[in-house]
């Protein structure tokens, strides 16, 4: 990675964009200011043949004019005819915009928590090209001598920093770093004929930790033991959804459901309900900015107020949702830490963190041998079809493995499942305690009964 | 800019070992906003300049991309790319080669009848604020309706080391619309999508009350829409699902780095893997339509490749280094989302022929089935299965339209399905849509209406 830009770097570029700003006229000013760099080395075939690098920084900046608001972005941060412009910019739209009444300023300062670990590593900026490269071909190795029918179709690995500063005209000023390393590979099985789904596997990490080789063997595992098959039949019946599946159907519906402004505009099927049962009692779902290791953890959101845990639902009733600066002042409260950004290009919006769903006291093996008839699915296809208000999805698994008697007994091809994510939770019977985070989502396997699965 | 650029890639060619080398400058500048209901979330404006770099060292791919247009930025980063590729290549089988492509020297302009960067911010506020209201005032049971509109205007440069140097003015206007109703304790949910590579008289075409009508139409009505029963059934796709079904369901796996990676249509050119029925384009030459444009980025003119012609496969979709292992011509699908990535096989707009069916005749005969006149969503796996959400669709009793059901899907594997197409329509629509393979492609589907004679459908009835 090439040097990157220091903590009063960041900051002098935000500061000097709020300044500009108040001299032009605005009445509220928030600059953000962020850094990414990324190397990364490309596995296509079996082969590691391609390599990139990304170096992206930017500003953005929010102004407030007449409780209107204008903002502009750009990604030439050494200039200071480039933050002249975007300023000029930021003001000229909000005053396009339209004055919105609810509006009670940008968030005030306040301390954020002091030892968060874990959360940087110096290893991984270190890391080079020849080490990423060793490493991808370890994780290539490792799956294809799983079985010579495997293919590893597609993959990467690569190491992240970033960082990102901000800035406000309430005193907000806040900085913050980190780096993470993720490998991920893709692999099918073919014999003959015969090609298996794409099945995947990953490992990520805030530090210089992971282990390709687990990764490839992994995800060839899975492909090999897909490909006998034998056809499910149509029927009502015990599922066990695995992190991939989970973090694919929430987020596309439970997510939505615990927004502040998605309760607030009548598009949830949660509003009115906090401190009634929602869902089963083996659920406790924490929102956590804070998680030791999280991939989302930080001391900060998209306007700077510090991120925290935040119970949502406890033991199936519902507790909290998730707010922002703005919809929290519409209820007179705070702001949960979960505004989030797309970098310097957008303004935030509210969203999880950590989603964490509280793990029970099953292990993997003792999961499967719970259950006597019913099918485990791990990866899903259309979950972002699902209708993301009413919580109704309708998508393919495949492939899946079916469970007798506590056991895998075969895998199959393509079933569908179709129901209601809400109904779902409310029907869970038991949850493990094999937690781990994929995306957004920190989660152990869940068992649900009665699911309707579509098969021949 | 040109000269610098040209500058770059021979100092990656002559210094740095690179066989091949490529530049590709965006000076791009977007206006945004978001509504909701009556408020104005933000009033947008971003300026987005970088330069992407690429290079093949010793058959491996060294990519950079960098927010700066300064010369020693540049170098230096042209510089690691080729070490990158370099330490990537040391334990390749198979170098990567590209096939040829006509070097190339052009200025492609835009010519819009209304430019969006003459169009002043509040003006747009205030014609796309139509589509709320329209929405808000279409019944009191819409609850919410969310407008997110962006336009882009600019321009790219796209030199290469063997000689093409390519300008190409950018311009689209693009909106997302979606509303949400509820009644008793049920939620309904409605989306549209407008976007053009012409300019903003899209909107003539396409008025912000006609748009909101639609949806707000659409979410009110599936209030009463019941869920169905799951299984096998002859459907009626409308032309607006059949779009996504070919994009999803053949679209993907024909594209070529996908079909190379295991997928089910590798080795299938010249098959018959559909019906009679069956041909599928895929065309970045259709006037004004989302997916169009003059040339990929790779400096390869658009085309329209047939793909599937009467049920016989004709052709797949390539970028240079594909077409170079299948020993054909480049077809011009190589696109990048912008300067920060690189450039990878996309659909432009696909779509399928029609025929000569009407509506009318398309549902006679069917008993029991299903018409989806709408979509939201749809996903592809390589093995060839495919599935499609849908978010407005019909009972079919006896050949006639019946009440509208909630919360389907279609299922299926392309090998099988493709053969079940036993009706086609002469209607033709393309709608405007977005792609997401690891970059968002901004794309067009189409077709006309289609008869499967049976197909899995997902319902938890």
């Amino acid at each position: 990675m090439v040097a990157v830009l220091e903590k009063n770097e960041m900051l002098a570029i935000a500061e000097k964009t709020v300044r500009l700003a108040v001299a032009k006229g605005a009445s509220e000013v928030e600059a953000y200011v962020c850094e990414g760099q990324a190397s990364n080395v490309g596995i296509e075939l079996g082969q590691v043949n391609k390599t990139d690098q990304i170096i992206d920084r930017g500003v953005g900046v929010r102004v407030v004019i007449k409780k209107a608001i204008g903002f502009a972005y750009t990604n030439i941060v050494n200039d200071l005819n480039a933050f002249e412009d975007i300023v000029t910019r930021a003001i000229s739209a909000a005053k396009a915009s339209k004055s919105d009444s609810d509006w009670k300023g940008f968030a005030q300062k306040k301390q954020y928590v002091s030892g968060l670990t874990d959360l940087f590593d110096h290893e991984i900026l270190e890391v080079g090209a020849g080490e990423l490269v060793n490493m991808a071909h370890i994780m290539v190795d490792s799956a294809v001598q799983v079985d010579k029918s495997v293919l590893a179709t597609e993959g990467s690995i690569g190491s992240v920093y970033w960082s990102n500063a901000i800035v406000n005209s309430n005193g907000v000023c806040g900085f913050d770093k980190g780096t993470a390393i993720e490998c991920s590979l893709a692999t099918l099985a073919k014999n003959g004929h015969k090609v298996t789904p794409v099945c995947f596997e990953f490992n990520a990490s805030r530090k210089y930790k992971i282990d390709p080789a687990w990764v490839g063997k992994e995800a060839a595992k899975l492909s090999v033991s897909a490909l006998k098959t034998k056809t499910i039949k149509t029927k009502t019946t015990t599922i066990i959804l695995t992190q991939f599946a989970l973090q694919d159907l929430l987020s596309y519906t439970l997510f939505n459901a615990v927004k502040a402004d998605s309760v607030q505009r009548g598009q949830s099927p949660f509003k009115g309900k906090i401190g009634e049962k929602v869902v089963s009692d083996d659920l406790t779902i924490y929102d956590d900015g804070l998680y030791p290791g999280g991939l989302s953890t930080g001391l900060f959101d998209g306007e700077g107020s510090p991120h925290q845990k935040t119970l949502i639902i406890e033991n199936g009733v519902l507790k909290n949702f998730l707010y922002d600066n703005y919809a929290a002042k519409k209820e007179g409260k705070d702001s949960t830490g979960n505004a989030l950004r797309d970098g310097y290009l957008s303004t935030p919006s509210i969203g999880a963190t950590n989603f964490h769903i509280v793990p029970g006291a099953f292990s993997n093996d003792n999961v499967i041998r719970q259950v006597d008839d019913g099918i485990l699915v791990y990866y899903l296809q259309g979950a972002h079809s699902s209708n993301p208000v009413s919580g109704e999805f309708s998508v393919v698994a495949t492939p899946v493995w079916e469970i007798k008697n506590g056991e895998i007994v075969s895998a199959s091809r393509v079933v569908m499942l179709a129901g209601n994510i809400f109904e779902v939770l409310k029907n869970v019977s038991f949850v493990g305690n094999n937690e781990r985070q994929v995306g957004g989502l920190i989660s152990p396997w869940i068992v649900v009964n009665n699911v309707r699965v579509i098969g021949k | 800019m040109q000269q610098a650029l040209l500058k770059v890639i021979e100092t990656a060619t002559q210094k740095h070992g690179a066989h091949y080398a490529e530049a590709r400058a965006q000076k791009l500048y977007k206006t945004m906003f978001t509504l909701k209901e009556e408020r104005v979330e933000a009033a947008k404006q971003g300026i987005e300049n970088g330069v992407a770099l690429r290079v093949l060292v010793n058959g491996a791919w060294g990519f950079a991309s960098v927010g700066s247009f300064e010369n020693d930025i540049l170098l230096s980063t042209v510089s690691n790319a080729c070490t990158m590729a370099k330490t990537a290549s040391q334990q390749l089988k198979n170098p990567i080669k590209l096939a040829a492509a006509n070097t190339i020297t052009d200025h492609v302009e835009v010519k819009a009848k209304k430019n969006p960067a003459d169009i002043a911010m509040e003006d747009k506020i205030k014609n796309i604020s139509e589509i709320n209201k329209t929405i808000q005032q279409y019944d009191k049971r819409i609850k919410s309706c969310t407008v997110d509109y962006l336009d882009l205007t600019g321009s790219t440069i796209f030199v290469n080391s063997e000689g093409t140097n390519i300008q190409q003015d950018k311009m689209f206007v693009w909106s997302k619309i979606t509303a949400s109703a509820e009644s008793c304790g049920v939620f309904t949910f409605s989306r549209e999508e407008i976007g053009s590579t012409f300019g903003y008289e899209v909107f003539d075409t396409q008025p912000p009350q006609e748009i909101g009508e639609a949806v707000a139409k659409r979410a009110v009505a599936q209030l009463s829409a019941k869920t169905l029963k799951g299984g096998k059934t002859p459907v009626v796709l409308g032309s607006n699902v059949v779009g996504v079904f070919v994009h999803e369901a053949f679209g993907h796996l024909a594209e070529a780095d996908l079909a190379l990676s295991g997928g089910v249509l590798f080795n299938t050119l010249g098959e018959k893997i559909g019906s009679d029925l069956v041909t599928f384009y895929d065309d970045g030459t259709v006037p004004g339509a989302f997916g169009s444009f003059k040339y990929d980025d790779e400096g390869v003119p658009a085309q329209k490749t047939l793909l599937i012609k009467d049920g016989v496969v004709t052709s797949l979709m390539h970028n240079r280094e594909t077409a170079s292992k299948f020993n054909v011509n480049p077809t011009g699908n190589a696109r990048a989302e912008d300067f920060r990535v690189e450039p990878i096989i996309r659909m432009r707009n696909t779509y399928m022929a029609p025929r000569d069916y009407e509506f009318e005749e398309l549902l006679e005969g069917i008993k029991s089935g299903y018409f989806f006149k709408s979509f939201r969503g749809g996903q592809t796996n390589i093995d060839g299965t495919f599935q499609v959400g849908i978010q407005e669709g019909y009972e079919i009793v006896n050949g006639e339209i019946s009440v509208p059901v909630r919360n389907a899907s279609i299922s299926g594997n392309t090998l099988e399905t493709l053969l079940k197409v036993d009706a086609v329509g002469k209607n033709f629509a393309i709608d405007s849509g977005r792609c997401g393979k690891g970059q968002t492609a901004f794309i067009g589907d189409g077709g006309p209406h289609i008869r499967l004679s049976e197909v899995v459908v997902g319902g938890s009835a």
